[in-house]
């Protein structure tokens, strides 16, 4: 996996511009630094959708508010959980102690990274569509209406403790922080 | 049932549960436990299969029930109870029999620092499951699928303290033979044998095939039975199915060629049945297990330290520094940092170290009038959330050392015991319940012998005594004391002999406090780094010194090229630029903006983000006459004034900003030193900053940190997930008039509206700011906010009027 400078500058929030100079020379050894402790792991699991709801075993997710409209006419979706790992986060801490400056670098270049990683587990995933299937795209508890709360539901249904090492604190805060979960509808053509 | 059956190798273990439950019509979300007590003939035609097939250990239906993560009906103690007593029947109905393990998964929480799980709230779990599992019956407890070492850790604890049963634990590792958490098969087999788990391997991760080399590494660090559980290959996904790609006949191949690696247990994890565990059984049959302790003589465990996340042999034939910082002993700025509960100033110290290049960090918070106890576990598991080296936990307060043991992530270097019977009655069991490598002092009831003799005959006795507590020689690090040669004219003779015998007559690995040689003389540096080379020239293996030291450093680096430790020289050759522009041998090249005059290109330096610069030519405008006072006033000052301007205006974005404040930072670090005293203490005021309760998020935190300590303002940092009483008492002691909070969560500013409203009841005269993602001014002002700061420049400016003199704040306003 690598990422570019354009993507870590985005997650920097430094505009337009790019980093230069000193700047980009810090950020190209943080992010190779945090490339080599960064440990990609995804898991995925295919639910039909109905009534308004995933449900399997004794676990059941709403799809609701505004995820119910961008999944308007979805039979099926997957639910997917990714994470670059808490050995990442072990380093940004570290880095952090010395210069926030880094942290900031680090935690850009995590968020580029995760991001990647999610896309590369969407073409896995595409790779499972029968033919006339087609995905639209993720969505992830806290967007628009959809309620973080949904975290439970959709990590346990795809079993990210043990799959992935994503769990969830008291708060519904993803650790390791570098994590996504979202739902991915299914549409037919 | 005795611990001997998991020695008699091969000892065949069952196949998956989850996959035979899959097949009988479990879901995704499914509890499967409690078919323990709903569908019980399908739990016991599973077990019924698996003995059938030559399973001599069949895993009771109960790897999720705990506590932490099992919150259906029927209870859990219930579900535990009955998955055993299932297990039980199953062995029982059959003529072969078999033995039941108590099966213990993961919690599904992560620990703290990873995530906000508590070791002791994870040890609680695993006692609760394992407590019901002893009382239903099992013949031993099976921990299995373990992701994280610290969890491991948990589970192992909870084991031999709540029951006397044979112990088996795996872990599942990752393509790359890592753990989730980071730690490879080295610091598995570190902290599993000392924690002296009876056997001890793989499961799950991936099929036989790929676990061959890790088997490999495990029998070369241990010799205690190894137990592997592979799955049937890599799962695919085939028509919405998930299958296993590797058949029965092929999975047993795979297993009978761990068998030859070294293991002696073997079953299936995910993907396998009963016909694999058949063909498993089949092929081990006549299988010698050359697996036997006899054979397999390996102690690398016993002499291997560990973080979290990486493994150290403390090596017999080569060196490693121990870095000595964080020790109090002599040093008032981080005694002051102990008992202030400054945690940032103790982690930069250890995170400079790791930088230098030490392998281990000694911890040391040994300060009169502090509850060392707690401090010492504190500071240990801090250091351990930044810093991924082993840590030498260095206390003569037993119950300090046992606090900090249990709660530290990996085998720790343990500092120390010494001679006298009363060291050695507290420190060794401490040392066979949770594992170590011990420095050995080589002191006793009469004092430090004067002779090399009088020291080996220390060492030998402490070496005896470890001995009856299970602790080969392999487990110690023979401290000989180093000695003032100012004091003793032999002192150093002494040592070097001594280190030499300990190694020659003992077979012991030694460490040695260096920088104690010079005391009480002029130009220790000097000493030092001679004596440094000397003791390693007579087989020191750990050095306690300052990796900050350029000598020392240099010593150790110029030891290694010279005696072929170092192959190629690639390390010296890596290391020499440094040395040389630190020794003056090569000119330091010329700031940027030379070209200008030197307070103008100090500023410009700060403009540009350019640290290095920045410095040198603050010490440039120092030498040529320029006061430390208007250094700061006519240069550094207005440079961040021009750059905090462009930030609030749009035209600097937020990194840029940081790279001026830290070229600034190093600026200022420059004129420190050349300021008298007294001079450099004034600040404009105190504020004590936290990110809230449960909340980990703290980027934002530390920018305000690093911008208000640049604009002159005395910061105290508490750090992440930090409760109100405690925001509350460094408040309070503090005396501090302002306190900055952040959270990123909309689930954890109820958290930052109970610490406003605390320091508002107790500290009427202390105002609150926050900051974070999710707050806006009107939830500031909701929560009882004093301020809203929407970036740390706007929490500059705050600060700047808050605390500005009354009079001329009228002024303006």
């Amino acid at each position: 996996m690598t990422v570019g400078l354009r993507e870590i500058a985005r997650y920097m929030r430094m505009g337009p511009t790019l980093p230069e100079g000193e700047l980009a020379a810090r950020v190209s050894t943080l992010r190779d630094r945090a490339l080599a402790v960064a440990r990609p792991v995804c898991t995925w699991r295919r639910f039909p959708v109905e009534d308004g709801a995933i449900t399997s075993g004794g676990v059941r997710l709403e799809i609701t508010g505004t995820l119910a409209d961008h999944m308007a006419g979805c039979g099926a979706a997957f639910l997917a959980c990714g994470t670059i790992g808490a050995a990442f986060d072990s380093f940004h801490r570290r880095v952090s102690v010395t210069s926030s400056l880094d942290g900031l670098i680090v935690q850009a270049v995590g968020a580029a990274m995760i991001e990647k990683v999610m896309d590369a587990m969407e073409d896995d995933i595409r790779r499972e569509l029968a033919p006339g299937e087609s995905l639209v795209s993720r969505y992830s508890p806290g967007y628009g209406s959809f309620p973080l709360e949904a975290q439970r539901p959709l990590l346990a249904l795809v079993d990210a403790p043990l799959k992935a090492g994503v769990s969830l604190t008291d708060s519904l805060l993803m650790v390791p922080s570098k994590s996504v979960s979202a739902v991915i509808g299914v549409r037919k053509d | 049932m005795g611990k001997d059956f998991l020695c008699d190798g091969p000892v065949i273990l069952d196949g998956a549960m989850g996959t035979q439950l899959q097949a009988r019509g479990l879901l995704p979300g499914d509890t499967p436990e409690t078919w323990n007590l709903s569908r019980l003939g399908d739990i016991l035609a599973v077990h019924a299969a698996y003995i059938d097939a030559g399973a001599r250990i069949v895993y009771a239906n109960t790897f999720g029930a705990n506590p932490a993560k099992y919150h259906a009906d029927p209870p859990l103690e219930d579900v535990v109870a009955a998955g055993v007593a299932l297990a039980r029947e199953a062995a029982a109905s059959s003529p072969h029999g078999a033995a039941v393990a108590l099966d213990v998964g993961p919690t599904g929480r992560l620990l703290k620092p990873a995530g906000d799980f508590e070791f002791d709230a994870a040890y609680d779990a695993f006692a609760a499951q394992i407590a019901v599992g002893v009382k239903a019956g099992a013949d031993l407890i099976a921990i299995e699928t373990m992701g994280d070492l610290y969890e491991l850790k948990a589970a192992v604890l909870a084991a031999k303290e709540n029951s006397s049963l044979p112990v088996l634990a795996t872990v599942a590792l990752g393509e790359d033979g890592k753990l989730l958490t980071g730690a490879n098969i080295e610091c598995v087999a570190a902290l599993l044998s000392g924690l002296r788990v009876d056997a001890l391997g793989l499961n799950c991760g991936f099929g036989p095939e790929k676990m061959l080399p890790f088997v490999r590494r495990l029998a070369g660090m241990t010799s205690l039975p190894i137990a592997v559980k592979p799955n049937a290959g890599l799962p695919k996904v085939v028509d919405g199915r998930t299958v296993f790609s590797v058949d029965p006949e092929e999975f047993a191949d795979g297993v009978a060629a761990l068998v030859d690696a070294g293991a002696s247990i073997a079953g299936g994890c995910c993907g396998t049945t009963p016909a694999h565990i058949a063909a498993v059984a089949a092929r081990l049959k006549n299988a010698a297990c050359r697996a036997s302790r006899a054979e397999r003589s390996s102690c690398r465990a016993a002499s291997t330290v560990t973080s979290g996340s990486r493994a150290l042999e403390i090596p017999f034939d080569d060196t490693i520094i121990i870095g000595e910082r964080i020790n109090p002993t002599g040093k008032k700025r981080l005694r002051e940092a102990l008992v202030n509960d400054d945690t940032a100033y103790v982690l930069r110290e250890a995170v400079a170290q790791t930088e230098a290049g030490a392998h281990v960090l000694d911890v040391n918070t040994g300060v009169p009038g502090i509850d060392e106890a707690a401090i010492l576990d504190a500071t240990v598991r801090s250091v351990q959330s930044v810093c991924d080296l082993p840590l030498q936990i260095d206390t003569s307060n037993p119950a300090a050392l046992e606090r900090a043991l249990r709660h530290y992530n990996g085998i720790a270097l343990v500092n120390s015991v010494n001679g006298k019977r009363e060291s050695m009655d507290a420190v060794f069991p401490l040392v066979a319940k949770y594992g170590g490598v011990v420095v050995a002092l080589t002191l006793d009831e009469d004092g430090i012998p004067p002779t090399a003799e009088g020291r080996l005959a220390v060492a030998r006795r402490i070496l005896a005594r470890g001995a009856e507590f299970g602790l080969s020689p392999a487990s110690f690090v023979v401290d000989v004391l180093c000695m003032a040669v100012s004091a003793d004219a032999s002192s150093a003779n002494v040592i070097l002999d001594s280190l030499r015998r300990v190694r020659d007559e003992l077979g012991c690995r030694t460490c040695l406090g260096v920088s104690n040689i010079s005391f009480g003389l002029p130009a220790r540096a000097l000493l030092n780094a001679s004596f440094y080379t000397m003791a390693l020239a007579n087989g020191l293996s750990a050095g306690i010194v300052n990796p900050l030291a350029p000598d020392m450093m240099q010593a150790y680096r110029a030891y290694r090229a010279l005696t072929g430790r170092d192959l190629s020289c690639n390390d010296w050759i890596a290391f020499a630029p440094s040395a040389e522009i630190k020794t003056g041998a090569v000119a330091r090249p010329a700031p940027a903006a030379a070209a200008e005059p030197s307070q103008d290109a100090l500023a410009c330096a700060i403009r540009r983000g350019l640290k290095a610069d920045a410095a040198a030519a603050a010490r440039e405008a120092l030498a040529t006459g320029s006061e430390p006072l208007h250094v700061i006033d006519r240069s550094i000052v207005p440079a961040l004034e021009t750059v905090g301007a462009g930030f609030e205006a749009g035209r600097v974005f937020l990194p840029q900003l940081l790279m001026s404040a830290e070229a600034a930072g190093a600026a200022f670090d420059a004129v420190r030193t050349a300021m008298p005293a007294s001079g450099g203490g004034a600040t404009k005021g105190t504020v004590v900053l936290a990110t809230v309760k449960d909340d980990i998020h703290d980027i934002g935190k530390n920018i305000c940190r690093a911008l208000l300590e640049n604009y002159g303002f005395r910061v105290v940092d508490l750090g992440r997930d930090v409760p109100p009483e405690k925001v509350l008492a460094a408040a309070r002691r503090e005396n501090a008039r302002l306190v900055g909070l952040s959270a990123l969560m909309t689930t954890t500013v109820c958290n930052m509206e109970a610490t406003v409203k605390l320091l508002h009841e107790q500290l009427p005269g202390c105002k609150v700011a926050v900051g974070g993602a999710v707050l806006t001014a009107d939830y500031a002002a909701k929560i009882g906010a004093d301020f809203y700061s929407r970036n740390a420049m706007e929490l500059v400016r705050l600060a700047e009027r808050f605390f500005r003199p009354p009079a001329q704040d009228a002024a303006n306003s």
